[in-house]
């Protein structure tokens, strides 16, 4: 198992720098200057020259590329060219947001994708079967954009004066403030990683108000992630459902059900201890790649509901032409995404031990 | 068994380095030419390189760069017990700029000396991008906008209590603010792209008040009892410009029925909100001296524009491309709607037309360098004055419109070269006349945008360049505002962004500042800035006894640093964001002691 774990590390050295490589060459080669984005309309070629020289840009591709990753075997990433923030700093205040988004939408899809999925299987060509997978259906056919304005109109206009009112956008209420933990625990000032772990749990607003102990922080939190979470979640939840009533449906069949039901067990026992364990498999792998998705940003969950994630980042950085912003966003993405693969391909040892690793 | 114990060494090994080196400090990438050191105010106010500057100058304000992290008070003891004059001179007009001069010439008094008559000064230096610094935070910070923009110091109405990147702006009251009270007890800045968002920010009370509402939203917010709408008249215009080196709009006859074949009232009444007007010259009405008051352009004539393509011999097989990009702005609300608009109706004249929608950031280089010979573009403007529309254009480098016309640029130069209000009229009538035949562009719209709020909010006044935000009051004390985008930088004097702009108009003041809802410039941190007989010099004597959020004192001193900062590109604090400063460049023509090019 470690010579694996290794071994899968060890691949993603070159995954991660083959992928930074290609995003590197794409990003530059696609048309359209950095410099009247940033200075506007009213730039002339003389500024844009200057802005140029100022940021590198006016060197051969090859040139950039060798800076790039000699900065970054430093672990620079550089600096945004729009605000001139270190592309540490701004991962570590959009990826948190991500993160908690993610795994809310991962958890209501994975449980009510589940459940739906369960239901159906069992109760296959009955009305509540068509039921079911109409509701996974209606889930997976809405688009995400769309479907978010409605809850947000739903829950935040129509029931506004009512016990049910969820705020339609926004991490936090305004006006809530998200302490520092540097400045909590009195660090002094940090740099290198440990500036990084500690501004991605500042700016994580949920672990951030479970460290300092404050619960309404976090209640706010929580209460501003629902319908995001709803929103991303309902579309994963559908493709989750009706992966885990193929996948049931062919265990169902399988001779050991009919072993497990004909030595007396109850059929609740049978479908949890036999059946659906069998059958998570391939459901597991959907929800990896569901979460590996998710991590890479909800773009216009994010936009609809003025969350400061990677994907609303990552698309201003395209649109801006703010190189290193992509670099550093597409890296992170795909340590995340190789990461989750990886946790994903162990899973499967446990869940059925005749699926051996090495 | 050896191999595998081989590899999981090897492996071991490498994943060791990967944490030892990420756990290394990281270099900060710096921008190529920008000079990180804190300067020492005596040396930052010579140019050191030849051309040399005219006299040296003494500092006033501490004389070692300040090294605290935070500037929370001006320390006495770094104050000099004496002022001493300070000046900064370009050794000739041939530089590229037209400031000569700029001197603090006593404690409250500073003089601007250029090399022409700058007719629009006092707007010009109303721009937020000319908010006033403290030197010494100039200093500690170096000018580098990361630094500012997290604790900026100003003597506006507003402090920065927290700013959460890509979520809010919290600003509370300057206690140390010399204006009028201010009537809320907080406020708290938020952004959201979407139009729509925001609207549900507003109708489900989780803002107060919302910039920008969609145009089709205009009547739901009207007729909602708990909003209202406010319409702001900007200066801005959407037109339609034709290159004259790209066939057929080499041919005058060609752009001129291209001009009176187009049906502006129906895109106004299309696709833009209530308050909109078609537009009829090159520049706004507002616009004076500069709109000549009856002159219209001739009227829409199907016919007649047929007629003149016909004369023209224009080849009614070839097919033109309408350029535009798909970004929504306040002069162009609906991009594609309006361009396929305009392709239908040229398309009734028998003009093949094909549209061509470009990105943003490929669209402007294109249209500059005079790639696009029919394309749609807009402009707001910065100040309220005719050489920021004309002299944009026209007396640049841009090849939008392709050769320069000698007759519009004469008289435009004619108009720029006077205080004289009816001189300058007479040239823009000369302008606007000549426009009506020469049409290196067809304006089509003057468009109005709006600001959206809740019912019970009081004290709201807008204008084209500003809101009295400092005067809003609700029940709670508190306002919510959302607007498009999440400013860029809080040093406004390298930013270009309106949603930076807003912010730092609430934190800095400058010398003189937009009237609320007006365009007229008024004495702000200046009780007043005078101007010489041919205006080439301007004295403004400066506001006593105001301070800075962090204590310190407003003198000459702080204008003379933020405007050599600006002014001055080896001034160690001429570092911004991008370190371009554009408005000084677009404003003031070029830097002293400008790069070598390459």
């Amino acid at each position: 198992m470690l010579q694996y774990l290794v071994r899968r590390l060890l691949f993603l050295l070159p995954v991660v720098a083959g992928i930074l490589i290609v995003v590197f060459i794409i990003v530059r080669l696609i048309p359209g200057d950095p410099c009247y984005v940033m200075l506007g309309e009213k730039a002339t070629t003389e500024q844009c020259d200057a802005f140029k020289v100022r940021f590198g840009l006016n060197d051969n591709i090859i040139v950039q590329l060798g800076r790039y990753l000699g900065n970054l075997a430093t672990g620079d990433f550089g600096v945004s060219i729009r605000d001139k923030r270190p592309i540490g700093d701004v991962i570590a205040e959009r990826l948190p947001m991500t993160m908690e988004l993610a795994i809310s939408a991962v958890l209501f899809s994975s449980f009510f994708g589940t459940l739906l999925g369960v239901i159906a299987a069992l109760n296959r060509n009955s009305l509540v079967d068509v039921f079911t997978m109409l509701i996974a259906n209606v889930g997976v056919s809405m688009p995400v954009f769309w479907l978010g304005l409605l809850l947000a109109y739903l829950f935040a206009l129509v029931l506004k004066d009512t016990p049910f009112y969820i705020p339609p956008s926004g991490r936090l209420s305004a006006g809530v403030i998200l302490v520092r933990l540097d400045e909590y625990w009195n660090m002094g000032e940090l740099s290198g990683f440990s500036k990084f772990v500690i501004d991605f749990l500042s700016n994580s607003a949920i672990l951030n108000s479970i460290i300092t102990g404050n619960w309404e922080t976090l209640k706010d939190a929580l209460w501003h992630l629902i319908l995001p979470a709803l929103a991303v979640g309902t579309i994963s939840m559908a493709v989750v459902a009706r992966m885990t009533r193929s996948s049931l449906l062919e265990v169902l069949g399988q001779d050991y059900i009919r072993t497990a039901r004909a030595k007396g067990l109850i059929e609740r026992l049978v479908i949890t201890r036999h059946a659906l364990r069998n059958a998570l498999v391939p459901i597991i792998t959907v929800i990896g790649l569901q979460f590996g998705g998710l991590l890479s940003g909800a773009v216009l969950t994010e936009t609809i509901f003025s969350l400061p994630g990677v994907g609303s980042r990552m698309i201003d950085g395209i649109l801006n032409r703010d190189y290193p912003v992509v670099q550093g966003f597409t890296v992170v993405i795909a340590i995340i995404y190789v990461m989750t693969n990886l946790v994903v391909d162990i899973s499967y040892a446990y869940l059925d031990p005749r699926i051996r690793v090495e | 068994m050896k191999q595998n114990r081989l590899f999981n060494l090897l492996g071991i090994v490498v994943v060791l380095a990967m944490i030892l080196t990420a756990c290394a400090p990281a270099a900060t990438a710096v921008p190529t030419t920008a000079p990180t050191k804190a300067p020492e105010a005596t040396k930052a106010a010579v140019a050191t390189t030849a051309p040399v500057a005219t006299t040296a100058p003494v500092a006033t304000k501490a004389p070692e760069a300040t090294k605290a992290p935070e500037a929370t008070k001006a320390p006495e003891a770094t104050k000099a017990p004496e002022w001493k004059a300070l000046s900064l001179a370009a050794p000739d007009c041939n530089y590229g700029g037209t400031m000569k001069k700029i001197e603090a010439t006593d404690k409250y008094t500073v003089k601007f000396t250029f090399c022409q008559p700058e007719i629009a000064f006092l707007g010009k230096i109303s721009l937020p991008g000319y908010g006033i610094l403290d030197a010494d935070n100039l200093n500690a910070t170096g000018g580098d906008s990361s630094k500012i923009t997290p604790k900026p110091v100003g003597t506006g109405p507003y402090i920065v209590k927290d700013y959460a990147r890509g979520t809010q702006i919290i600003m509370e009251p300057n206690p140390n603010y010399w204006g009028t009270k201010v009537q809320n007890t907080q406020f708290i800045l938020k952004w959201n792209k979407e139009a729509a968002a925001r609207l549900l920010e507003l109708q489900s009370g989780n803002a107060d008040a919302i910039d920008n509402p969609g145009t089709d939203d205009y009547v739901t917010i009207e007729k909602d009892k708990n909003l209202k709408l406010n319409i702001r008249t900007a200066a801005q215009v959407l037109y339609m410009g034709m290159n004259n080196t790209i066939k057929p709009f080499d041919n005058e006859k060609v752009r001129q029925a291209f001009s009176i074949g187009l049906d502006k009232q129906r895109i106004i009444d299309n696709f833009y909100p209530k308050g909109s007007v078609a537009a009829e010259q090159a520049v706004p009405s507002t616009v004076k001296p500069g709109y000549t008051d009856g002159l219209k352009w001739p009227k829409f004539d199907k016919a007649a524009a047929v007629a003149l393509l016909k004369e023209a011999n224009f080849d009614f097989n070839q097919e033109i491309t309408l350029w535009y990009a798909e970004r929504t702005r306040g002069y162009f609300p609906q991009p594609t709607k309006i361009a396929q608009d305009i392709q239908a109706q040229y398309k009734e004249l028998g003009v093949k037309i094909k549209l061509s929608v470009q990105e943003w950031a490929t669209y402007l280089p294109m249209t500059r360098e005079g790639k696009t010979g029919l394309f749609l573009l807009g402009w707001g403007e910065d100040y309220p004055d005719a050489t920021n529309w004309y002299d944009v254009f026209f007396m640049g480098t841009s090849k939008s419109f392709g050769n320069a016309y000698p007759d519009l640029v004469e008289n435009i130069k004619k108009g720029a070269s006077t205080g004289d209000l009816a001189v300058r009229q007479a040239a823009y009538d000369a302008v606007n006349k000549l426009f009506t035949t020469r049409l290196p562009w067809v304006s089509i719209a003057n468009p109005v945008s709006a600001l959206a709020q809740r019912a019970e909010m009081t004290g709201v006044v807008i204008g084209p360049y500003n809101e009295n935000f400092q005067n809003w009051v609700t029940k709670s004390g508190k306002v919510v505002f959302s607007q498009n985008g999440e400013p860029v930088g809080l040093f406004c004097a390298d930013e270009t962004d309106g949603d930076s702009f807003r912010v730092c108009d609430m934190i800095y003041d400058q010398l003189y500042a937009f009237k609320f809802g007006t365009g007229e410039p008024a004495p702000s941190l200046a009780e007043k800035c005078a101007a010489n007989a041919d205006l080439t010099e301007w004295t403004c004597t400066l506001r006593k006894g105001v301070k800075y959020s962090n204590g310190a004192e407003f003198d000459a001193a702080d204008v003379f640093a933020t405007f050599t900062t600006m002014w001055d590109a080896k001034n160690v604090n001429h570092k911004g964001n991008t370190g371009n400063f554009q408005y000084w460049a677009d404003f003031f023509g070029g830097f002293l002691n400008p790069p070598a090019k390459k």
